[in-house]
């Protein structure tokens, strides 16, 4: 069906300019009002949520023609979701779906972009969406960990492309097994069995090459025999626990992500974060564990006909509502030394990062200008440190505070569990 | 019409080329005109270059701000405003603030909000610009149309410079009428007849009082935004009453008695459509709502400058109420409900929820005019609306209409809506049928409606041959013919 089942949808669109701003309840002055990247950035209404979808309604009634400007649109996007729980406030309609669909039909189409082309071929040849430099366990070197793919464990660490190969960020994934590990949980890593969630990919529009990887994931996790996944990227989380499941392949596989499992850690007994850190940090929420991680709706009905924008059964929207928002803050709460001050834009209506959508490939100078207005965000709120959940966010907001000379320090939330449990 | 090379680029030089745009694939973005070219002016200057070379090459521009559905004229020069966006000024002494026109209203809103000041929101929605002029919820405590414009800076379609009120003699913007040119008959509106044709760049707006907090205190996460608390000395109720003309007379007497904050004459539709979350569920509430219904009502805000100006506040309105046998809407009283409308009705001005969320579109008439005959007029229009709603044409809302009065409450805006599929192309003829014949009942019974082109010049014979002034005017303003009819703000 593709981009046709949502014509209804895009046709909804009544141009109202909503998917440009926070919520409207939510805007809190001048600064920080606006939601979404692309139309910040570049402007033309094009560029917004709204303004897509009137291009894809317009296209699929009068065919495609993809000019060079219509491909700077599609991909100059992050496909944060923000658009959509904008819109989603008051309207009732797809958004981020057929934004979506729309890319997947520029690659079908072979109207790719050559950045993302090379990405695609890396994932092709070494089922992995970032260079790959030594082995994809490496990082794990010392800790001790089961093979999930040998021994019998009940959690499965999914560590993901970027956290096991990038040397920065291999710290990150130490300091989850150090977590697990301190927590007792019976944990193994599927080490260089491990292949790429997919999600990344399906966001640049290669579905097919996201379903490979889906399929080549779940047949590892059925193969470890593990009831539960922890992820410690968002983006990973996302896919394993909506994209999966939208493709009926996840079952019924527990999917969590690190700073979900934490806090029942914490409430379980089996951590405590005692350790004073002495830290004002603001809370950055990834798209893709926030808005974009709620899960996904089996939905299959047809439109009521008549007046109404109805359906039968009735049609349960995927708003934002449902991300996880409260746990991550809920662990910094419990760090002691930890004040968290909220950003302007927080939760549902988060800035983005500026990396998802392959944009930080595609186009890195437009991922570090998204960036910088987060950064500059944060500092606004008086914050030593950013603190996020996401390794993706973690390397574009490092890239922009070095470039900006900003004083702002980046943590994932593990870390600053690790030290608070030392 | 499309722009040559030559005269793209002279436009280009104008503005830089990332600024300017004819490709194709943009324009169905854009109303689905096909536009000589879509620019992005950054300031006045900019603004002033781009009119005056569109009157050197005879192509006709427009204006447009965050924008509705709209209907232009292929080959068209677009003005899309949004990087002029900046709060030029809130003068907290002299109550006025200087916008540019992409400013929306929900940013100065919260800009205001943070120093206990307020400004007049209209129907339109917070999301559109801060600087629309026209009618809102507020109008009781605010006024309305031109009462909330002061200083204006105007490019006319000549490309001339022209600085209205005050600040046609100074520097200073708070008032619309002088030391300087007033041009108040002039600088109008968006709505025909009369629409200032050129660019309104940044003007001055009205600022008002606050009482209320800083900020709403807001819990959950879209949609499901909720208030903590219902802040101190503010209360909403919706009344019901026995029959219109009771409902009329509380309305006009809480006008004059002035404690309303915010006073709408919303149908149970409307209420029903800003306190849920989905079609199905505004689907539901409505018809619980219309059981426990009365009458014909109103929602009402009142918003205390003290515990003891609440109370009084309160006590007249209760006497008001009880004596045009109104009825309060029980459901609505509890405390999460109500700041749920509240924070709607203020913050965001109700609207999309209201109208385009159930089919897609909404066909509307709005009439000003003396509250009591326009009503009587919309009770008409509604009837009007009940064989489209038994087909299934449009949306069932009772066939109601809606409306306020404004600051004491004998004038006001009365109207009318027909929400419905605008995929669908027996129900769109249907609502077009509906909307000319009642459009052209309100003007024979002298109201004057949002009217169709054309129909301005039926309009000015009724009054003193407005039309013909209004022609030489526009003749003398804009003598290229470059600034077609609505080209004001959106």
């Amino acid at each position: 069906m593709g981009l046709e089942q949502y014509k209804g949808d895009m046709d909804m669109c009544c141009r109202c300019s909503t998917c440009k701003f926070v919520p409207m309840q939510q805007v809190s002055g001048f600064q920080y009002a606006n939601v979404c990247p692309s139309i910040s950035k570049y402007d033309f209404h094009s560029y917004s949520g709204g303004g897509r979808l009137n291009i894809g309604a317009s296209m699929l009634k009068n065919g495609f023609n993809y000019t060079h400007k219509l491909l700077d649109i599609v991909y100059n996007c992050q496909m944060c979701g923000a658009c959509g729980v904008s819109c989603n406030y008051a309207m009732d309609m797809e958004v981020m779906a057929p934004i979506t669909e729309f890319r997947i039909k520029c690659v079908k189409d072979g109207k790719t972009h050559p950045a993302l082309d090379k990405i695609i071929a890396g994932l092709r040849k070494n089922d992995s969406m970032v260079p790959v430099t030594g082995k994809r366990g490496d990082w794990a070197a010392g800790l001790n960990l089961k093979d999930a793919t040998k021994e019998k464990v009940d959690v499965l660490y999914y560590v993901g492309c970027l956290t096991s190969y990038d040397k920065k960020l291999q710290k990150l994934a130490r300091s989850t097994a150090k977590i697990l590990q301190k927590a007792g949980v019976d944990f193994g890593i599927a080490g260089d069995a491990e292949t790429s969630s997919g999600g990344a990919a399906y966001e640049m529009g290669y579905e097919q090459d996201a379903l490979d990887q889906a399929k080549k994931t779940m047949a590892l996790i059925k193969q470890t025999g593990v009831k539960t996944v922890v992820a410690s990227g968002a983006e990973d989380y996302q896919a394993i626990k909506v994209l999966y499941d939208k493709f009926k392949l996840k079952g019924d596989l527990k999917v969590l992500h690190i700073a979900q499992y934490i806090p029942q850690l914490i409430k379980e007994g089996k951590l405590e974060p005692k350790k004073n850190l002495e830290l004002a940090v603001t809370y950055h929420d990834p798209c893709h564990l926030g808005r974009l991680g709620e899960p996904w709706v089996h939905w299959e009905g047809k439109k009521v006909p008549g007046d109404r924008f109805v359906f039968d059964p009735p049609k349960v929207y995927r708003r934002g509502t449902h991300g996880i928002y409260q746990q991550p803050r809920d662990v910094l709460k419990s760090i002691p030394g930890v004040k968290l001050t909220e950003m302007p834009r927080n939760k549902e209506y988060a800035w983005c990062c500026g990396a998802g959508g392959g944009v930080c490939d595609s186009n890195p100078e437009f991922a570090q200008w998204t960036a910088k207005e987060r950064i500059e965000e944060a500092e606004s709120t008086g914050a030593e440190a950013l603190v996020t959940a996401c390794p993706k966010c973690e390397k574009t907001f490092s890239a922009a505070i070095e470039a900006n000379g900003s004083r702002l320090k980046v943590y994932d939330i593990v870390e600053l569990v690790e030290q608070a449990i030392e | 019409m499309t722009l040559s090379k030559e005269v793209y680029a002279e436009f280009e030089d104008v503005v830089g080329p990332e600024f300017i745009c004819n490709d194709p694939a943009i324009m169905p973005s854009y109303y689905a005109t096909e536009f000589a070219a879509v620019i992005l002016p950054e300031n006045t200057a900019q603004v002033q270059a781009i009119v005056k070379l569109c009157n050197k090459h005879k192509v006709s521009f427009r204006p447009v701000c965050t924008g509705w559905t709209g209907k232009f004229q292929a080959g068209v020069v677009l003005l899309d405003l949004r990087r002029m966006n900046r709060i030029i000024e809130i003068n907290e002494k002299n109550m006025y603030a200087v916008v540019e026109p992409y400013v929306i209203t929900a940013q100065l809103q919260a800009e205001l909000m943070k120093r206990g000041l307020h400004l007049n929101v209209k129907g339109a929605g917070t999301n559109c610009s801060a600087m629309l002029r026209g009618h809102g919820h507020l109008d009781q405590s605010t006024g309305g149309d031109d009462r909330n414009h002061l200083a204006i800076e105007w490019v006319t379609p000549a490309g001339n410079i022209v600085r209205s009120g005050s600040l046609g003699s100074s520097d200073e913007w708070f008032c619309g009428d002088g030391p300087g040119p007033s041009l108040r008959s002039i600088l109008t509106s968006a709505t025909p007849p009369g629409v200032t044709p050129g660019v309104f760049t940044r003007a001055a707006m009205k600022i008002y009082h606050w009482p209320g907090p800083t900020k709403f205190p807001i819990v959950g996460n879209s949609p499901n935004y909720a208030l903590s608390e219902i802040p101190a000395n503010f209360m909403t109720r919706y009344y019901s009453f026995p029959t219109m003309e009771k409902m009329w007379q509380a309305e006009l007497k809480i006008g004059e008695s002035e404690i309303s904050f915010e006073l709408m004459g919303f149908n149970v539709a409307m209420v029903a459509a800003n306190i849920t979350t989905s079609n199905e569920e505004e689907e539901a509430a409505f018809k619980r709502l219309s059981k426990e219904v009365q009458g014909p009502g109103f929602l009402i805000i009142l918003a205390g400058n003290s515990a003891a100006d609440f109370e009084y506040k309160k006590r007249v309105l209760n006497h008001i109420v009880n004596a045009a046998g109104g009825k309060s809407l029980a459901s609505l009283e509890d405390p999460r409900t109500e700041g749920i409308l509240m924070c709607q009705c203020i913050r965001i001005s109700a609207s999309i929820r209201e109208t385009f969320r159930p089919g897609g579109a909404f066909s509307s008439i709005p009439v000003m005019g003396q509250r009591d005959l326009t009503i009587k007029w919309a009770i008409g229009a509604g009837k009007a609306k009940e064989p489209l709603i038994e087909k299934g044409l449009i949306v069932d809302d009772g066939g109601a209409s809606f409306g306020w009065g404004v600051e004491q409450g004998h004038l006001g805006k009365t109207e009318i809506f027909c929400k419905f599929d605008p995929q669908n192309a027996v129900a769109k003829q249907a609502v077009q049928a509906w909307h000319d014949e009642q459009s052209a009942r309100a003007f024979k019974e002298r109201y004057f409606a949002l009217l169709s082109p054309g129909q301005p010049e039926e309009i000015g014979k009724a009054l003193s041959n407005y039309h013909v002034w209004w022609n030489k005017l526009q003749k003398e303003l804009d003598p290229n013919r470059v600034s077609p009819e609505g080209g004001a703000l959106v």
